[in-house]
């Protein structure tokens, strides 16, 4: 749209700067106008469906990835949310339901540590308290008495034996046997009695009895001096039935190994009876080096003895060096901590697939109508200017969509307005073409005819059409008189034209002609009705005319003429139209001044044509004026040689020779200087005519040969054989070669002449050879000049004019051949012509 | 019997020349000023052979000798050109106009001899 607004400012500028521009300017612009024009166009057809599809597409485009984009975002704020939470959540309650279940399974371990410390305490206090009375050889029946009574009173006590201090058994009381008095046995060396004698107290593995009760020796030294060792075999079954009696989940155990990691006790009395050795378990390692090593800790987690995983807790029996332990499957144990875990997840899922239906509604809900605001917008932009986006929302996007509405109409208008702004461009655009047009078909005529009557009328009726105006008038200026008269009308009637040449409309007039040429300016009237002082006003009046434009017709040297229109309204001319008269003026002046400058060069070619021709008859008279009195002297000075007037004295036919001799040189000057004058005029014609070759050269030689024979030089001809037949002005070559000819021979004292013809490539190449002197390089050209010649003191001797050569060369170049020659200093000269065979008739060359 | 050559020449000392020479040469000769008396001569004289100077008085030449050929009882009688015309076409124009022969001024008396030996071969 850039490009056509400067290109139409550049059309209307155009009208004012054309008086100065070139035509051709005018009609370049012209062209690069109407390309102008079809290029807006087709930029305007492209443009339309492009810029729809583009916005359409844009559209769709962005209203889609707005709603994937507003979606994501909520279900991942939504859903990143709960699923936070959960994993916080999980990770809290697993770790706290963890601790809960150890502390419980501690709990429990404690709990039965302490049942069994008491039961072994009892136990021992018992059997101290049963031993403990009794000195050092007391009565073996009251030993037995007591033995009995604690028997009675510990259940669990199976066996009870007493041995002294040497080791000594001497009592044995059992549940199981016969009670045995002073057997004497020699325990000393059994781990009960060295152990117990060392450290008080003695505890043995536990063994088991029938193959199904599990069963300790306990050996406690009395007190004393000497005191016996008393050591007594304790069922173990109250310890099983606690560990048994425990209720540890569904699938938990309890057990009890020793100091070693031997089970003790273990709800599968199966696996004590198989004495199994339980060190090897990670935890049971680790709890019975904490035994001795505080710094430990036992992992709540392990492997129970099949290998499968268990929450773990333990105690000791501080007392006995035992271990409790409390094992639960950590699948059961972790059960209600799964159970949690499920329902989060399930809470959690039900969350996100809230947080997705809500994302997609709100997404929906905030991606429609941005897409009716994108695709409304798309279709303002696409040239539905009619189309208003429908959006009931009082938000952000309501307000935008309010806006679109608005640009729309407000595009509406613009268009509108665009649509009239585009019309009157192109008026003023095809105005401002019709005035070009005018301007390069009037200089058109101007160049294409020199009829001025007929170029002034067609200035004359643009400029009327352009302007508007019924009539016009162009007048030319007399310098001498000072007087307009008409030199072309338009639209005039006759009346009005007689009237006007009858007032003879001079410089000084008050008319608008006569002021504007004087002011050298334009004169306008808007309304002849209201100039009463108007010269003409009546005529002008009668023949309907309301307005004028006077334009004076100017050039650097002076007033040509004026120019003017006439309009049968009243009003002012516009300045575009005012400009453009003074194109159409200023193109008038021109055609005015070359028809002028015309006339004046005809007439002087006229003038010259005329001295020519006097110049020609003068030539021609003074030839045979020159010849006649001449042609007397050597008439009569032959005669005298001949004899006709008497016997001669010898030395008078020596004059009479010389007289001869000079009248043939002066006749020789004459024709030369004739022929010359008449090459320059330009009118020498060649009278062209079918010839023979050889007969041309025949007639040199045959004229030439006495003057060589006198010189005693041979003159040789080398020509070709079936030379075609020639076309030229055989008697022009002839005098041509008889130049060169007569030339080798005048040059020439010793050696020979050679003339040599040939036809080649459609021309006949002479060369006239000699052995003369030769031609310095400097001289070369120069020798086809006129009045030249190598030697001056040689003219006189060899006689010629001077001008030989150069009529011969310019007779050469009539007939379109070449004349040239190439020496050699001593040696000789070869004087070459190349002439063609069919000579055009030329006419008169300069 | 004696030829007879007209010679038409308004030139005095080309008569005097031509008429040494011919005479010398052993031809009658009666003579004109002009090409109107030349073709009267003609008529009444009935020459054997004309010599026609072409740049003449009142008749040209060339107007002479189309007379002189456009009357059958004279069309028979050489007529030669001498003119000092000299220019290219001359000498087509003197044939145009029915000279049987053209000799250039300056003319040699003895070329001119030969040529109207060519004609006339003996003087008589």
């Amino acid at each position: 749209m850039t490009a056509l607004r400067t290109r139409m400012a550049a059309t209307t500028s155009a009208a004012s700067t054309l008086k100065r521009s070139s035509w051709r300017k005018v009609s370049i612009l012209a062209a690069s106008l109407r390309q102008c024009w079809s290029e807006a166009a087709s930029k305007a057809r492209r443009w339309r469906p492009n810029l729809l599809n583009k916005i359409r597409s844009t559209g769709s485009r962005r209203a889609g990835g707005l709603f994937r984009k507003y979606a994501t975002l909520l279900v991942a704020l939504v859903g990143g949310a709960l699923i936070i939470n959960a994993i916080i959540e999980m990770y809290y309650s697993y770790g706290e339901s963890r601790h809960a279940l150890i502390a419980v399974q501690r709990e429990k371990a404690q709990g039965a540590a302490a049942v069994i410390e008491q039961f072994v305490k009892e136990i021992e206090g018992q059997i101290g308290w049963a031993t403990g009375f009794l000195p050092a050889g007391s009565g073996l029946e009251q030993r037995r008495f007591d033995f009995l009574r604690l028997l009675r009173q510990a259940p669990a006590i199976t066996e009870v034996s007493y041995l002294d201090g040497d080791g000594r058994e001497q009592i044995r009381v059992s549940r199981l046997a016969m009670d045995a008095l002073a057997s004497g046995a020699d325990l000393s060396q059994e781990p009960k009695f060295v152990e117990a004698k060392d450290k008080k107290r003695y505890l043995s593995p536990v063994y088991f009895r029938k193959e199904s009760e599990p069963y300790l020796t306990l050996a406690i030294t009395g007190t004393g001096r000497g005191a016996g060792v008393t050591v007594a075999e304790v069922n173990l079954k109250f310890i099983w039935d606690v560990i048994s009696r425990m209720q540890v989940g569904k699938a938990g155990v309890a057990y009890v190994v020793d100091e070693r990691g031997l089970l003790i006790a273990h709800p599968d009395i199966g696996m004590v009876l198989r004495k199994t050795d339980l060190s090897q378990l990670p935890h049971v390692a680790l709890a019975l080096r904490k035994l001795r090593d505080v710094h430990l800790d036992v992992p709540a987690i392990s492997q129970d003895h099949a290998g499968h995983e268990v929450l773990t807790a333990y105690a000791s029996i501080g007392s006995l060096n035992w271990l409790v332990f409390v094992d639960l499957p950590l699948s059961e144990a972790l059960q209600p901590i799964y159970d949690s875990f499920r329902r989060t997840i399930i809470v959690l899922a039900l969350g996100l697939a809230f947080a997705v239906l809500a994302g997609i509604w709100l997404a929906q809900r905030m991606a429609v109508p941005i897409r009716a605001l994108a695709e409304g917008a798309a279709r303002i932009g696409g040239g539905d200017l009619d189309h208003r986006i429908e959006i009931q929302s009082s938000d952000e996007v309501g307000t935008l969509a309010d806006s679109f509405n608005e640009m729309g109409g407000r595009l509406k208008e613009s268009y509108a307005t665009l649509e009239q702004k585009v019309t009157d461009r192109t008026l003023e655009l095809s105005e401002a073409l019709d005035r070009l047009r005018a301007l390069i078909e009037v200089s058109q005529a101007i160049n294409s005819t020199l009829e001025l009557r007929a170029v002034l009328a067609a200035i004359l009726a643009h400029a009327c059409r352009l302007a508007h105006a019924g009539g016009g008038a162009i007048y030319t200026f007399d310098d001498v008189t000072e007087e307009f008269s008409l030199a072309a009308t338009h639209g005039m009637s006759a009346e009005l034209i007689e009237t006007i040449r009858a007032t003879h409309p001079r410089l000084s007039d008050s008319s608008p002609i006569g002021q504007s040429t004087l002011t050298r300016s334009v004169i306008q009237v808007a309304d002849l009705a209201a100039e009463p002082a108007y010269p003409l006003r009546e005529a002008l009046l009668r023949a309907d005319v309301r307005a004028l434009l006077a334009v004076p017709l100017l050039r650097e040297e002076g007033i040509i003429g004026a120019f003017m229109v006439r309009r049968r309204r009243p009003g002012t001319f516009d300045q575009t139209i005012i400009e453009l008269m003074q194109s159409f003026a200023s193109q008038s002046a021109l055609a005015i001044q070359n028809a002028r400058l015309f006339q004046e060069i005809d007439e002087k070619s006229r003038q010259l044509e005329v001295a020519s021709q006097h110049k020609s008859q003068f030539l021609a008279n003074m030839s045979h004026e020159l010849r006649t009195p001449l042609n007397a002297v050597l008439g009569y000075a032959e005669l005298m040689q001949d004899g006709l007037y008497g016997e001669l004295a010898p030395e008078t036919k020596q004059v009479l020779e010389r007289i001869q001799g000079n009248g043939n040189h002066l006749l020789g000057l004459i024709n030369d200087v004739l022929d010359l004058s008449k090459i320059e005029a330009g009118q020498l014609v060649l009278s062209v005519d079918d010839y023979s070759v050889e007969n041309v050269v025949q007639t040199v030689v045959s004229t030439t040969e006495p003057l060589a024979a006198a010189k005693k030089l041979p003159l040789k001809v080398d020509m070709s054989k079936d030379l075609p037949v020639g076309q030229g002005d055989e008697r022009r070559i002839t005098q041509v070669l008889l130049n060169l000819v007569g030339n080798a021979i005048k040059f020439t004292d010793a050696g020979e002449v050679r003339i040599a013809v040939t036809a080649v490539n459609g021309v006949f190449a002479f060369a006239i050879a000699d052995t003369g002197p030769g031609i310095p390089d400097a001289e070369r050209d120069r020798i086809f000049q006129e009045f030249h010649q190598l030697d001056s003191s040689n003219t006189k001797k060899k006689g010629g004019t001077g001008l030989g050569l150069a009529i011969a060369k310019r007779i050469v170049e009539l007939h379109g051949g070449r004349l040239w020659v190439e020496s050699e200093l001593g040696e000789g000269s070869t004087f070459r012509l190349e002439l063609p065979i069919r000579a055009e008739e030329r006419g008169a060359v300069a | 019997m004696t030829k007879c050559i007209l010679i038409v020449e308004d030139q005095e000392d080309n008569r005097i020349i031509l008429r040494r020479l011919l005479s010398k040469a052993g031809y009658d000769l009666i003579e004109a000023m002009n090409g109107e008396d030349g073709v009267a001569l003609a008529l009444s004289k009935r020459p054997d052979l004309i010599l026609m100077d072409i740049q003449l008085p009142i008749v040209d030449g060339y107007e002479a000798t189309r007379r002189i050929k456009s009357n059958a009882e004279l069309r028979s009688i050489p007529v030669i050109a001498v003119t000092s015309y000299a220019l290219s076409g001359d000498e087509a124009k003197a044939r145009a106009a029915g000279c049987d022969a053209y000799v250039a001024k300056p003319f040699s008396p003895r070329q001119l001899l030969a040529k109207v030996r060519e004609f006339l071969p003996t003087g008589g």
